[in-house]
């Protein structure tokens, strides 16, 4: 009962939170520009707004896609704060990511089409790293349930650095960071005219803003839990995190697909393995 | 209360998309000095996007010739409802120094409708972001016609 | 009761096969399709009342089944023989007079009997009896209207449908018998048609590539055979015995046992296509589409990996189940890298199918119970689901004349129905909270201890993903403002592949049920608990039911923003230079450009010219370490 509670205190909450952590997103960003930035709010505005707009489509296969990504991240945070099981939400949350490329595919513009490819060697990317992730939780836990890595007793940070710097890339493409902004960009870049996202206006741009303030959630969830000992911890390790993000953005240039996909599997796939063999043997 | 809160957002978060028609470049290079963090604009929730599907104010340089009129219509049929439109630089407004070239449409207004028109050979930075607040008022007007 | 049950099982449709032959009329032929698989699929479903059993039927036609399965396997592999002789094929010669001679001297110097049943089912053979027999059955009568469009299409003179049929429906006889009988030379006999029928299947079109394509898979097969019958001449010269199930008992203990396991899961790698035999299952796709979907998708490659999931408690705990868990890891995720740079669907479909079964054979290696819940699982919904996409894709290319994914742009549009089938199809294959993403979320949970499995199973899956989701939406994709056509779907063609739509999402709803009547008695000890549509454990849980309530639920959202939406319909972007219609853009000097759209294949690095060399000697070295790792 208390799961569920909490799930569904997740999904309320999540939007909120996301929105919050994007408006602080542009505003250090902004700064680190020496710009003044928008309000902290702006992100709330931007979807309000969309909301407000003519609902416009090219395919109405991209208004179920919208519908189902919003769906499946909500689903996976919930499923997340509930302690459910982490594979289970991440592939709950591939869901969505998939309809957001099929809703891409679905029309014929040529923008929509190369950012639905590049999308999908996103996915591509990040998805081994954060399975073999999750499989380090349950190296070190015993478990892949969040509930029972909770209750671990110490920091996890400690026995999986490595693996903690694999998220970052996870978190670097889900984020839509550069050098990985490759299928579409946040708020004023502009790769590919916003690729995957180009022909989702209005109402249904909303509801993939809002899927993305869940994904952000989500993401930042599995790397708090790499300190879950203490909420201080946890505070600052997300917030280090997250200007290493922002920093990051700021400093890199975008990269191709091809040195993404192999960036990310070699050095990514290297550092997991490295990472795995310590925790089984330290285990043992 | 949702209605409320979608209409204070349209004027918190006007999205551009910038449209050179033929312009000189001495209007497109105004418009995106106030992007620069000297003017700084997303200040005001302003963002320059790069296609019509996302946007909500469509910033028109330079003069409208027979070639890229029907791009310019395009454009503006692309962008989804509430719209606005603002014409820059005297080209826009009129054709300015272009008007009796041969292959001259003439100012914006002759293939879109435009809610307002920003002066000048180029015109100011300044004067675009009056510019864009001035159609952010007209659109809170109208809001509030439709409200009654 | 059990007598007239195995009848219907395995005889039955063998007699309904060989009336294709003779029956005058098309219809005719049509009606005695249907009527064997309606009865076949009935026998299967009440052998699943029926229950586990094992027993000795004497006689069929009163001739004792021993004798006359002895007779027909070297009728069988004399024809395969003289199959062999008329392709003047060296190799197949040598593999099966090497047989035929092996055969004699084991049956006649060498064969130890015991008094153990001859035929025997546990919960894995119904599972299987009821995958051929139901989702065969669909397959069959899906079989029906396609083969007259295949002739029609080929303008054939005189029809061939006779004798494709006989094979095709007496097939689904062979398949059950195999995975129903207990004594190993009966196996052997059964696995023998199995590569018959391919063999006959694959080459029934008769061109030059059909012909070259059918003879490298009896020979690939034929290794297996060979293998087969080497595992089972050792097994019974240790054991004694010639029951499945009593060797399975002899256990990893008896002393060079092993080695004849990894003989016979040599044998069953060859049926499966694992790396490096996988070349013959992609050429066996020049078949006719239910061909490849009966045969190499659903059910006979299925054999394969039903052989080493049968034998896993004989290698549980030893060196040689961790080298099949690699291998099969392996072909999973070097054959959905593969898949990636195909267009093809069929052959995307092929590598796909691979890759599933290298899987559920890793599964089986493993030997956990949760990894062998998760094998048996895998084996069903994949079945379905991907007996289904054949299906599909056979259909679609009857009416567009292609098979490749780039042509099936549009077809939201020009093939509603088809379309929409076949999206479910691929939904199924890769997203929770369908049985296929279930069996792969056990697995990868079953694998987490053992390193080398997991990553390739991490990286695995998301190439899985890649394949499907580019295919749906190419699916979904339609041209601007087209308006939906109609387009004909013959009964007999609709009704199977609803039926397997339906199967798909049904049997995904129903995988707690199936887990605890079907899986739970195969296994030790119990892997999950099921608890309200939820199976868990200490490591991790699934939820099923709440999964599907809740997805279901937006799924539901999503469907009806679609019908309640006014959404108005605007032309895509292209730079505001769109022509008038908005079918392409003004390019140079206002010249028309035409919208065209084009997947990624990546082949720079994923190509098959770059990957295959590579993975095959791979495979061929994690092979050879099986093989020694059992000696
Ligand atoms: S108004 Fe002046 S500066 Fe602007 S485009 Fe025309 S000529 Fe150039």
């Amino acid at each position: 009962m208390t799961a569920i509670i909490l799930g569904i205190i997740g999904i309320l909450l999540a939007p909120v939170l996301g929105g919050l952590i994007a408006g602080l997103d542009r505003k250090v960003t902004a700064r680190m520009q020496s710009r003044f930035g928008p309000p902290i709010l702006q992100p709330f505005y931007d979807v309000f707004k969309l909301f407000g707009k003519e609902p416009a489509i090219v395919n109405v296969w991209q208004v179920f896609c919208a519908y189902v990504y919003v769906a499946s991240a909500a689903i996976s945070v919930g499923l997340l704060f509930a302690g459910g099981d982490l594979l289970l939400l991440f592939f709950v949350q591939a869901v969505g990511a998939v309809f957001l490329v099929f809703g891409a595919l679905a029309a014929p513009s040529p923008y929509s089409q190369v950012g639905a490819h590049r999308e999908l060697l996103q996915i591509l990317a990040y998805e081994p790293l954060i399975i073999l992730v999750f499989v380090g939780f349950y190296l070190a836990t015993g478990s892949f349930k969040v509930a029972d890595i909770l209750a671990h007793n110490q920091p996890l940070l400690l026995q999986m650095p490595l693996l903690f710097l694999v998220l970052g890339y996870a978190l670097t493409i889900k984020l839509r960071k550069s050098p990985f902004d490759l299928s579409t960009s946040h708020h004023g870049h502009q790769e590919l005219v916003k690729g995957v996202l180009i022909e989702y206006s209005g109402p249904y741009l909303a509801l993939v803003e809002v899927a993305h303030w869940y994904e952000t959630v989500l993401v930042l969830g599995l790397c708090a839990l790499f300190w879950h000992t203490s909420i201080f911890g946890m505070a600052i390790l997300l917030a280090v995190t997250y200007f290493a993000e922002v920093l990051l953005d700021n400093v890199t240039a975008r990269m191709t697909w091809r040195w993404m996909l192999g960036y990310v599997w070699g050095i990514g796939l290297a550092m997991s393995a490295v990472n795995l063999v310590w925790i089984s043997f330290k285990g043992a | 209360m949702l209605k409320n809160m979608i209409q204070t957002s349209r004027l918190k978060s006007p999205w551009i998309i910038h449209f050179d028609c033929g312009s000189c470049n001495g209007c497109d290079i105004e418009v995106l000095a106030c992007l620069t963090p000297l003017y700084d604009v997303e200040r005001f929730g302003v963002v320059n996007v790069g296609n019509p599907k996302h946007a909500d104010v469509l910033l028109v340089t330079g003069t409208v010739n027979h070639r890229n009129k029907h791009v310019l219509k395009n454009i503006y049929d692309q962008m989804p409802n509430p719209k606005l439109v603002i014409a820059i630089g005297a080209c826009g407004l009129s054709g300015g120094v272009f008007r009796e070239a041969p292959n001259v449409v003439g100012g914006v207004d002759k293939v879109i409708p435009v809610d307002v028109y920003v002066p000048g050979c180029p015109a100011k930075p300044e004067a675009i972001i009056d510019a864009v607040v001035a159609g952010l008022g007209k659109l809170a007007e109208l809001q509030k016609q439709a409200a009654i | 009761m059990l007598e007239t049950l195995l009848f219907l099982l395995v005889v039955l449709p063998i007699l309904g096969g060989a009336a294709c032959l003779v029956v005058p009329s098309r219809y005719l032929r049509g009606a005695v399709i249907v009527g064997t698989c309606a009865l076949t699929a009935a026998a299967s479903l009440s052998l699943l009342g029926y229950g586990p059993f094992s027993g000795t039927p004497e006689t069929v036609f009163l001739i004792p089944v021993r004798g006359l399965i002895t007779l027909l396997d070297f009728v069988l592999l004399g024809v395969i023989l003289f199959y062999a002789f008329s392709l003047k094929n060296r190799l197949i010669q040598l593999l099966f007079g090497f047989q035929i001679v092996a055969l004699a001297f084991f049956e006649m110097f060498m064969a130890k009997h015991t008094a153990a049943p001859t035929f025997f089912a546990d919960t894995l053979s119904i599972v299987m009896v009821l995958v051929i027999s139901i989702v065969g059955s669909l397959i069959c009568i899906y079989g029906i209207p396609y083969m007259q469009a295949h002739e029609e299409h080929l303008h054939l003179a005189k029809t061939r449908q006779p004798r494709f049929f006989l094979f095709l429906v007496g097939f689904l006889g062979a398949m059950n018998g195999l995975v129903l009988a207990d004594d190993i030379t009966f196996v052997y006999f059964f696995f023998e048609i199995t590569t018959f029928c391919s063999f006959m299947l694959i080459g029934h079109d008769q061109t030059e590539i059909a012909i070259k394509n059918a003879t490298r898979a009896l020979l690939l097969n034929g290794v297996g055979g060979v293998a087969f019958l080497l595992g089972m001449i050792w097994a019974n010269s240790v054991t004694g015995s010639l029951s499945i199930q009593e060797i399975i008992a002899a256990g990893p203990a008896a002393k060079g046992l092993l080695f004849a396991v990894a003989l016979i899961c040599l044998a069953g790698f060859t049926k499966a296509a694992q790396l490096p035999f996988q070349s013959w299952l992609l050429g066996a796709m020049v078949a006719p589409t239910p061909v490849s979907a009966l045969l190499h998708s659903s059910t006979m490659v299925k054999a394969g990996v039903f052989l080493v999931l049968r034998f896993s408690p004989a290698f549980a705990g030893t060196f040689l189940g961790t080298a099949i868990a690699v291998c099969g890891a392996f072909t999973f995720v070097a054959t959905a890298a593969l898949a990636v740079s195909q267009s093809n669907a069929k052959k995307i479909l092929a590598y796909s199918t691979i890759s599933n079964l290298g899987l559920m054979i890793a599964c089986a290696g493993l030997g956990t119970p949760q990894a062998i819940t998760a094998g048996v699982l895998l084996l069903v919904f994949h079945a379905v689901s991907k007996g289904l996409l054949f299906c599909c894709v056979g259909h679609i290319e009857q009416h567009i004349h292609s098979r490749d994914i780039e042509d099936m742009r549009g077809l939201s549009v020009t093939m509603p129905r088809a379309a929409l089938i076949t999206i479910i199809g691929l939904v199924t294959m890769m997203m929770p909270p369908f049985g296929v993403l279930l069996s792969k979320w056990m697995a990868i949970e079953a694998a987490a201890d053992n390193l080398f499995v997991i990553v390739m199973l991490a990286v695995g899956s998301a190439l899985t993903v890649l394949i499907y989701a580019r295919w749906g939406g190419n699916m979904m994709s339609a041209p601007y403002k087209a308006q939906p056509q109609k387009a004909p779907m013959p009964l007999l063609v609709g009704l199977p592949l609803m039926a397997m739509a339906g199967g798909a999402v049904l049997l995904s709803l129903a995988a707690p049920v199936l887990y605890t009547r079907l899986v739970l008695p195969l296994v030790k000890s119990a892997p999950y608990d099921v608890a309200a549509g939820t199976l868990t454990n200490p490591v991790g849980s699934f939820l099923v039911y709440p999964l599907f309530i809740l997805l279901g639920f937006g799924f539901f959202m999503a469907l009806r923003a679609v019908l309640k939406s006014k959404a108005t319909v605007l032309p895509p972007y292209f730079g505001g230079a769109n022509l008038p219609d908005s079918t392409g853009f003004k390019g140079p000097l206002g010249a028309p450009v035409p919208y065209q759209g084009g997947n990624y294949y990546l082949t720079g690095v994923f190509g098959e010219d770059k990957l295959t060399m590579w993975i095959n000697v791979g495979a061929g070295m994690l092979l050879a370490m099986m093989m020694g790792g059992a000696l």
